[in-house]
Order: structure tokens, then C-alpha cells, then sequence
């Protein structure tokens, strides 16, 4: 049996919007989260990783994002990646605040996430790991260098089939982000939250020697953050080992 | 994929803190759960038990898409309010659009006190007095009957969950009779799994919960032996010899 986790309303509860078709990132939330904080989930409608599946899929988000409201989380999260980069700059923090105003809870999503923990890692050069085609790989690179980074190099495996990415194994992450990598690069990002990667970025970075920052594991950083007081979590990067030493985030936009 | 062993779709009404928290803490290696969240208010009233039939289905079509090996509406009172029948429908329409068979917490109770041989049993609930006459009917419909229920008579549900699990450990022990062959703790969401087992060594009969009888029958139709030895006599039953091998229940045969 897991470790022991206290269903105590006086601890944290993080509220997690995850794509319908999401396998993954419930699990990789629960197997990283300290014992004080609670997940709990509510999905929305997605079948595939294509530009108009997405933009049904936003429609439905407030309401879902009401619903974890009831559950009175102290965070709530979009847990997914494209669906909060689609539209480009300033899209992330958009959808965001429509949960917010939505709720009155604070929020926020996988790619702002991303955005931040690149900042916190002091990094601006990376190369780009990632489950997509090319089309919505060539919008995460947008993404990314709108935001002021710079893509040195962008791999994709080409797949737009959500259930088809939620099948592969870890090691596939490993591998692309090894591929991916360049001397130039300062950090990996391996993006999509439906692509197992929890248990490979350790790994990666001992491998690598530099940071490795997936999608996920930004997207439990942000929300440890954003609850404040937490410990740091060992055993998945750089990035989750150093929120212990973060003060209290400041209130999101 | 994670849930290569079995993946667990479960539904939960939306203010419930309990159920995902008690799923994941008792999953071995190998089985997921995705949940989805049921529409609905906080207060538990009639209106709002029969409105979670229809809500649910929206709720069955989020979680259908990451192909569940077992649908689990994690709702006790929004399964039996309405009776067997009620109950055996809402399974019927989940699996339906699941294209995965469906436990209910309600079914499940019926099944597991079913499986224990059970005629007479005390139950803790923190439902108001509709809710506890409609509880007790249901049983009745199974051929049960409430030797005593203990409340502690709480319309908000999302206020269900700051019970502590020492104050149910309490409520058990004051409610258990002579007569009552086991005790059922109902709600899913009550913090109930943390204690059942220290109920049953300090009873001395089978003591249930909601969310515990509900993972029972999901892993019994799932065919998975989660291996859970802190949670109460029932999921003990699934590692026994042979419990993998007996026929899957016929799964509405209890609704």
C-alpha cells in the first residue's frame, strides 16, 4: 500500500483539469505529491491533439472548473499542454484567469507552468522534447521564443492520437529528450502531460547535466508553489527538489 | 500505460474530497483511477440525489475515453435513494456509455453484506432523516434489515468530510449492537477506510465503508488482487485462494 495520505480538509487540495482522454497525469500527480496534499480531478472533453478538438475542449473548462471549486481546492490546475499554448502569447494566462473569474479560486495551466519554471531555473536556451506533430510542435516552439526563449532544437513524435500517447512508455521520453539535446541547449523540456516522464527526468539530468523540465513536473511545481509551505519533493529534477525553498508564491494574476 | 492491470473510471459527486484520496492510497502497481466529477449541489436533498442520475452521464462520457475496465459511481445515497430498481438503471445507462460494467456504492453494500451472510446489521451514516429511511428501505428491498443506525444527521455534504476518522471510530462503537452482525459505515464521503480495520479488532465482526465495498466490487470485477492487508476484512477477501477464480459476479444481480 502507498504511503498513507490523509483526506484531511484542513490540508491542501489541488484541483486538476485534465483532458478526457488523459491516462497519465492523475497517476504522475499521485505518485509525486507530498502526503499533505490531495488531488482531485475533473475532465474535459478531448479526443485528439488537434487545434480544433482543443478550442471544444476550452469551452467546456469553466464549468469543470466549478465543479472542483465545490470541492473548495486551493488550486486549480489545466493539466495539459497544448490546450493552454494553442493560441500563443498570453493564451495560457487567458485561460487561467477565465478559471479564476470563473471560480474565485486561484489558477493556473501546464504551459504557464512551463513558462515559469524555465524563469526559476534561470534558463532561456532549450531544446524542445515533445508527443506532438508537427503542427502543434511548430506552435510550441512558437509558443516558447514569443515567451522569450530560445528553441535550439524541436523533436516530436509525430502523434495526434491522445490514447496513442498515454500507451507509451518512459522511456520513449528518455530517449527523445537525449536525442534532442544540445551543447547550446541549457535545459530539456519534454512537453505534453499525457507522455510519461516522471520517472525519467532524474535520470535525464544526471545523464544530461542540466535541467529537465516536463510538462507534468512543472505543472505539480506550480501548484506546490502557488499552495505554498511545501517540502521539496525528491527523486523527479531540480525543480521539484527546490520548492522547499521558496517562499509563498505571490497571488497569480 | 499506467492501469496496465486495470484502469478504475470513477465518478464522484463534485464536492467529494474522500473517494479519489481513498482509491488512490489503496491502488497496487498497475491500476489507475480516472475520475470524472457528477454536477450537483452540496446539500444532499432530494432534488439535488435524483438530479446526480442525469449529471452522471455526462460524467460516464469524460471518463469513457480513457477505456476503464470498471465503472464506479462513487455515491452511496445517490445510488439507493430511489431504490433497486433506480440503482440497477444508473448501472445500466454507465455502462452503457462506458461500454464498462458499473459498480455503485449502493450495489456494492447490498453485495458485500450480501456476501457476508449479513440479515441484520447497524449502520453509521451522517445523512438527515429522509435520506436514513430511504437507506434503510433499500436494504429491506435486499432482504436487510437496520438493527440501529447512528447519525451524525448532516445536510452539507462537503461537510461529510471533517469528520475525522476518530469521530466515526466513536460513532461506530456507540451504534454497534449485539444483534447487528456488522456494522456499515455508508457515504463516500466519510473518512471511514482509515479506520475500519481497528473497527473489526476492536468489534470483533465485520465493519464496512462506502468507498471500501465500492473498491471491493471494482476490483472483483476487475480480476485484480490489489493485495490491501490495512483496510478492513472485506479487500482481504480478494487475495484469498481462488478469489480471482470464482466467476465474476453477475454484476446487477445484487441491484
Amino acid at each position: 500500500m502507498r504511503t498513507p495520505r490523509s483526506t484531511d480538509p484542513a490540508l491542501a487540495r489541488i484541483g486538476l483539469l485534465v483532458p478526457s482522454s488523459n491516462t497519465t497525469v492523475e497517476a504522475e500527480f499521485y505518485r509525486a505529491l507530498p502526503p499533505s496534499v490531495t488531488l482531485h480531478t475533473a475532465r474535459l472533453y478531448l479526443t485528439e491533439i488537434t487545434p480544433e478538438a482543443i478550442l471544444d475542449m476550452v469551452r467546456d473548462m469553466e464549468q469543470q472548473a466549478r465543479l472542483l471549486a465545490s470541492a473548495d481546492v486551493d488550486v486549480i490546475v489545466l493539466g495539459a499542454t497544448a490546450p493552454s499554448f494553442l493560441k500563443g502569447l498570453g493564451y495560457d494566462r487567458e485561460l487561467a484567469l477565465k478559471i479564476e473569474k470563473a471560480t474565485g479560486k486561484r489558477a493556473t495551466t501546464t504551459s504557464t507552468a512551463l513558462l515559469e519554471a524555465l524563469a526559476r531555473l534561470g534558463v532561456k536556451r532549450v531544446a524542445l522534447a515533445s508527443a506532438y506533430d508537427d503542427k502543434v510542435a511548430a506552435i510550441a516552439r512558437s509558443f516558447l521564443e514569443a515567451n522569450g526563449f530560445t528553441v535550439v532544437a524541436a523533436q516530436g513524435l509525430g502523434l495526434v492520437d491522445n490514447l496513442a500517447v498515454g500507451r507509451l512508455s518512459s522511456d520513449t521520453a528518455c530517449e527523445l529528450g537525449r536525442k534532442v539535446d544540445r551543447p547550446d541547449a541549457e535545459a530539456i523540456v519534454l512537453a505534453c502531460t499525457n507522455w510519461k516522464t516522471m520517472d525519467v527526468i532524474e535520470r535525464l539530468e544526471r545523464e544530461l547535466g542540466k535541467p529537465v523540465v516536463s510538462t507534468t513536473q512543472a505543472s505539480i511545481w506550480a501548484a506546490l508553489r502557488i499552495i505554498g509551505s511545501v517540502p521539496g519533493v525528491p527523486g523527479h529534477g531540480r525543480l521539484l527538489r527546490v520548492i522547499a525553498e521558496e517562499g509563498r508564491a505571490k497571488q497569480p494574476a | 500505460m499506467y492501469g496496465w492491470r486495470g484502469r478504475i473510471g470513477l465518478l464522484v459527486p463534485s464536492i467529494n474530497t474522500t473517494m479519489e484520496t481513498e482509491f488512490w492510497r489503496i491502488a497496487p502497481e498497475g491500476v489507475s483511477v480516472h475520475t470524472a466529477r457528477i454536477a450537483g449541489g452540496r446539500h444532499g436533498t432530494p432534488e439535488e440525489l435524483r438530479g446526480m442520475e442525469t449529471a452522471s452521464k455526462q460524467a460516464a462520457q469524460e471518463v469513457a475515453m480513457v477505456e476503464p475496465d470498471v465503472v464506479a459511481y462513487g455515491c452511496t445515497s445517490g445510488s439507493f435513494f430511489e431504490g433497486p430498481a433506480w440503482n440497477k438503471k444508473i448501472c445500466e445507462q454507465l455502462s452503457e456509455i462506458t461500454k464498462a460494467p458499473t459498480v455503485t456504492t449502493a450495489g456494492a453494500m447490498a453485495a458485500c453484506l450480501a456476501a457476508g451472510g449479513h440479515k441484520k446489521v447497524d449502520m453509521v451514516t451522517p445523512y438527515v432523516e429522509v435520506t436514513n429511511e430511504r437507506l434503510k428501505r433499500f436494504l429491506k428491498a435486499h432482504g436487510i434489515e437496520v438493527v440501529k443506525l447512528g447519525t451524525f444527521d448532516m445536510l452539507d455534504m462537503f461537510d461529510h468530510a471533517k469528520i475525522q476518522p476518530e469521530a466515526i471510530y466513536r460513532k461506530v462503537k456507540e451504534t454497534a449492537t449485539r444483534t447487528g452482525q456488522a456494522v456499515f459505515v455508508a457515504c463516500t464521503q466519510l473518512r471511514a477506510l482509515e479506520v475500519v480495520d481497528l473497527l473489526e479488532r476492536d468489534l470483533g465482526k465485520p465493519v464496512y465503508s462506502a468507498v471500501q465495498a465500492t473498491a471491493w466490487q471494482a476490483y472483483d470485477v476487475m480480476g485484480v488482487d490489489p493485495k490491501i492487508t490495512d483496510c478492513g476484512s472485506l479487500l482481504r477477501k480478494l487475495s484469498e485462494p481462488g478469489a480471482q477464480k470464482k466467476a465474476v459476479k453477475k454484476l446487477h444481480q445484487s441491484a
